[in-house]
């Protein structure tokens, strides 16, 4: 057979193992694909599929005690498998390059963009330093880095997380390899940053005829970019073929499953296919005093007033005389919320929409009377959520909190039955000798075993964890709840296991929700009206399906426009 | 970034101030140095006489005074002992201190890393293991043992060594330096080997820690997935990455061994200001333990600040907010 006829990369029944102490972790077990030239290969699972090992496998980059335990892997007819590491390290970065997904943590922060180029330079070729440059230079341009001649110079933290990915993207292109692997290459970035490295990713492989395994969670980025997918679950392949036909006429259950957990394939507000989960009632709530006190009837149930937060970098005893001298400026302001007025009527879902720095968190925040704002405030059925004064606080247990990372929000050294049970008993919403019935009631609420009320954090799951924290949140019995990306860092079918809970949850307890998100299909599902954040200001709001079909702001209508959408059948 | 300078300038002027003072009163304010000066059985003019020399009789709050004005001229005063300005007798035993604790720590830092670099990169490896042994050992074991040992090994049992003592030195602009000649640093290896011993392990327990982080960053596997050699990652990516504590731990037992080689300098008898600082001491020598321990605080003081420019030169994100 001619090297034109053989497939650029053949996989064959490729086992990756990982024997550790408490047993064997079969990440990769019996995987088989093969890629042509230039073609754009999609590799989709949830979190633990072992789709990254795959990728690490097959550019020789296992950590121990990780191991190929049989198959090949071959490269244009050449076994991988059982090389040399001195002959794998030829071809790394050579023939096969890889893409991370952090490009904070894969960049050195020590060293200059121009300095990490030149390194993967002289691993393959032996170049003078004029050379050097001048390639390095080439490079940046070509992944469309502006006024690379000076960009070459900086270091990684002077570039945005797209900019940095981008300098990534050129180490990886720097010898034309003929295959480069992409592990969820746009994961950490904003949409319309991701939207933009996706459109120019595609340009550059067709250009340059590379080969390329793109491997991510999302299935709507591979619809966007890939020619074939293979979807994985449990170090297994269950599903591969033609894109438009994996995601349009899904064979095995797990895909269509997949898709189920999809939002942006459900009617809004509909419970997701995927999410089913318990039906256990949630405990019964105290009567409020609160509710006939209310000041007045004509305002609308949540108040945000003109609140404006800024954030300055604090500076030390020197700098003050210095700046009191007139010998030194003050420091730069952050203005994280700038004048945003929003209202939210009882029992209504508000989405709140944002990139990273858009100042949707700070607000968030705000809202729950974690910061105090500036100036401006916060009112929850005519009463102010902090008190006025110096040093304002938290005066209301009405208004709580989810927020993205459990793991981080939960106190780690703490029984979830206390973290659960601390707040009601110190707020007199449950006294001590029901507390343990009170925590039982919630677990089941929100689809746990009452008998984890016993174990710490570190022996959930991501997802349940974010359950502990829901109940968290509702056994102080709030009225609002401000969910701040509760399910971000969530795989697709636990998120819509989330989002079922959230649903229901917010039924029956007839709760107010501010709902913070990034992801715009999450934030359609979930809430009837929606507010756009750029910059530290609302562009737009207005009901959810008013703004998404018909956007009238710029930003919104780009960001919209950004989002990338799954194949319809 | 010159504002940060100045800035930690006059941070350490402070310091010194406050050090100034709190040295003063701690040490004036015990024992009575007449006593050790003069006989019991002198006259009372003649001791009256001493006293007001000395500047003894006035209030405490102006002998402080008149010492930090002297201090600014560079006056340290004379010993009480040996009856020479302080400043030119101890600035004749720092040299013999300072190379013998830039020899302990440079060597210290030049085996330590590497070894501890080798340790976290193979930490399974037999080596890594013997090196890792060998490092509790220089935690565990007490310095004066060592130093013991080292005699008995090298300079009794074997005789290749001396046992104590500087040896030949050789001029340098006016400063005696004993590493130039052979017979020197044939002296100055024991002590050396000796004070090094303890940073030797710190050294390799830092770079070991550092390294078995940095081997499992994303940094280090994109670097390998970008075809990089093993020693250029190692060389190039691990070392600038675990840089900060080690340049952090060098400076901070650069400037302990400078100051306190005491126990090293008495067993080895060598003519650095430990031994000076021990000798006055025992003699109630004011002026002198009053200027070693400013020196002392002045040498952290700058070795702290030069360890905070390395930061800078290190660590690119840390220029950012100086040169605004």
């Amino acid at each position: 057979m001619s090297a034109e006829a053989l497939p650029l990369l053949q996989v064959t029944d490729l086992a990756t193992w990982f024997h550790a102490r408490a047993g064997v972790v079969k990440a990769v077990d019996g995987v088989s694909f093969s890629l042509k030239r230039g073609e754009v290969m999609g590799l989709v699972g949830e979190s633990g599929s072992g789709k990254s090992i795959t990728g690490f496998s097959i550019i020789g980059l296992l950590d121990l005690p990780g191991r190929i335990e049989r198959g090949s892997i071959k490269l244009e007819g050449r076994e991988l498998v059982g090389l040399p590491p001195g002959e794998l390290r030829a071809i790394r970065g050579k023939a096969i390059s890889m893409v991370f997904q952090d490009p904070m943590m894969t960049l050195n922060p020590m060293l200059t963009i121009g300095d990490q180029i030149g390194l993967a330079l002289e691993a393959h070729e032996s170049v003078s330093g004029a050379e050097k440059r001048r390639r390095s230079i080439a490079a940046l341009a070509q992944v469309r880095i502006p006024e690379p001649d000076i960009k070459i110079d900086f270091y990684p933290h002077q570039f945005s997380g797209g900019m940095r990915q981008r300098v990534a993207i050129a180490i990886a292109l720097l010898h034309r390899p003929r295959l480069i692997i992409c592990d969820e290459p746009t994961t950490a970035l904003d949409v319309s940053i991701q939207a933009e490295i996706l459109a120019e990713m595609k340009e550059l492989v067709a250009e340059l005829g590379t080969a390329l395994i793109w491997i991510s969670h999302d299935l709507a980025t591979v619809a966007s970019i890939a020619d074939h997918v293979c979807v994985m679950r449990y170090g297994k392949i269950v599903e591969a073929g033609p894109v438009l036909q994996v995601l349009t006429r899904p064979q095995h259950p797990y895909t269509q499953g997949l898709l189920d957990s999809l939002p942006s394939r459900a009617k809004p507000g509909a419970m997701l296919a995927r999410g089913a989960g318990t039906d256990a009632a949630p405990p019964p709530r105290l009567p409020r005093q609160a509710e006939s006190g209310r000041r007045s009837a004509d305002l609308p149930y949540v108040v945000i007033e003109n609140v404006a937060k800024r954030f300055q970098r604090k500076s030390g005893v020197l700098r003050l005389l210095a700046q009191k001298a007139g010998l030194a400026g003050p420091l730069p302001l952050v203005q994280a919320v700038d004048a945003v007025s929003l209202s939210i009527a009882r029992g209504e879902a508000l989405g709140l929409v944002g990139e990273s720095g858009s100042g949707k968190s700070t607000l968030g925040r705000m809202v729950a009377g974690i910061y105090a704002p500036d100036s401006g405030h916060v009112l929850l059925d005519g009463e102010r959520v902090m008190s006025e004064g110096e040093a304002p606080h938290k005066i209301t247990t009405r208004i709580q909190t989810i927020f993205q990372d459990p793991f981080a929000s939960l106190n780690p050294r703490m029984r979830i039955g206390d973290s659960i049970s601390e707040g009601p008993l110190a707020h007199g919403l449950v006294g001590r000798a029901e507390a343990v019935t009170y925590v039982a009631q919630w677990l089941a609420a929100v689809g746990l075993d009452p008998a984890f009320a016993g174990r710490y954090p570190h022996q959930f799951s991501g997802g349940q964890r974010q359950r502990v924290a829901i109940a968290r949140a509702l056994a102080m019995q709030p009225d609002v709840v401000v969910c701040d990306e509760p399910v971000a860092s969530l795989d697709v079918s636990i998120q819509a296991q989330i989002i079922n809970l959230l649903i229901r949850l917010r039924q029956e307890l007839g709760l107010t929700l501010l709902f913070i998100s990034h992801d715009l299909s999450v934030v359609r599902h979930l809430c009837d009206r929606v507010a756009i954040m750029h910059r530290g200001r609302i562009v737009e709001s207005g009901p959810a399906g008013e703004v998404y079909d018909n956007p009238r702001d710029d930003y919104t209508k780009r960001l919209l426009a950004a989002v990338p959408v799954l194949p319809v059948a | 970034m010159l504002g940060h300078i100045l800035g930690r300038l006059g941070q350490a002027l402070l310091v010194m101030l406050v050090m100034s003072a709190l040295v003063f009163v701690g040490v004036y304010a015990i024992g009575n140095p007449i006593d050790v000066l003069i006989g019991p059985d002198v006259s009372q003019d003649i001791r009256l006489d001493t006293i007001a020399r000395y500047g003894l009789d006035q209030p405490l709050y102006v002998q402080y005074f008149t010492f930090l004005g002297r201090i600014l001229q560079g006056d340290f005063g004379r010993s009480f002992v040996f009856g020479m300005p302080v400043l030119d007798l101890i600035l004749s035993r720092l040299p013999a201190t300072l190379e013998l604790t830039l020899a302990a720590v440079c060597g210290a830092a030049l085996i330590g890393i590497p070894a501890g670099i080798y340790a976290g990169y193979r930490p399974d490896g037999l080596a890594a293991k013997a090196i890792m042994t060998i490092s509790i050992l220089g935690f565990s074991v007490p310095t004066f043992w060592i130093g013991l040992v080292l005699i008995i090994a090298f300079a009794v049992e074997l005789q290749w060594l001396p046992a104590g003592g500087r040896g030949e030195t050789f001029a340098v602009f006016g400063v005696e330096w004993s590493f130039l000649t052979a017979n020197g640093l044939s002296h100055l290896l024991l002590p050396a080997a000796n004070l090094a011993f303890f940073k030797l392990a710190l050294m390799t327990r830092l770079a070991r820690a550092g390294t078995r982080e940095a081997m499992l960053s994303d940094t280090v596997k994109f670097a390998r997935a970008a075809g990089l050699s093993e020693w250029t990652v190692l060389r190039r990516h691990v070392l600038r990455l675990i840089a900060i504590p080690l340049v952090t731990v060098f400076g901070l037992e650069f400037a302990s061994t400078l100051a306190f080689a005491v126990v090293t300098e008495t067993i080895f008898s060598w003519p650095g200001i430990g031994k000076l600082i021990i000798d006055s001491i025992t003699s109630l020598d004011r002026p002198v333990m009053v200027a070693y321990l400013m020196l002392v605080s002045f040498v952290f003081i700058m070795i702290n600040f030069l360890v905070d420019l390395a930061y800078v030169g290190l660590d690119p994100r840390l220029r950012r907010a100086g040169s605004r």
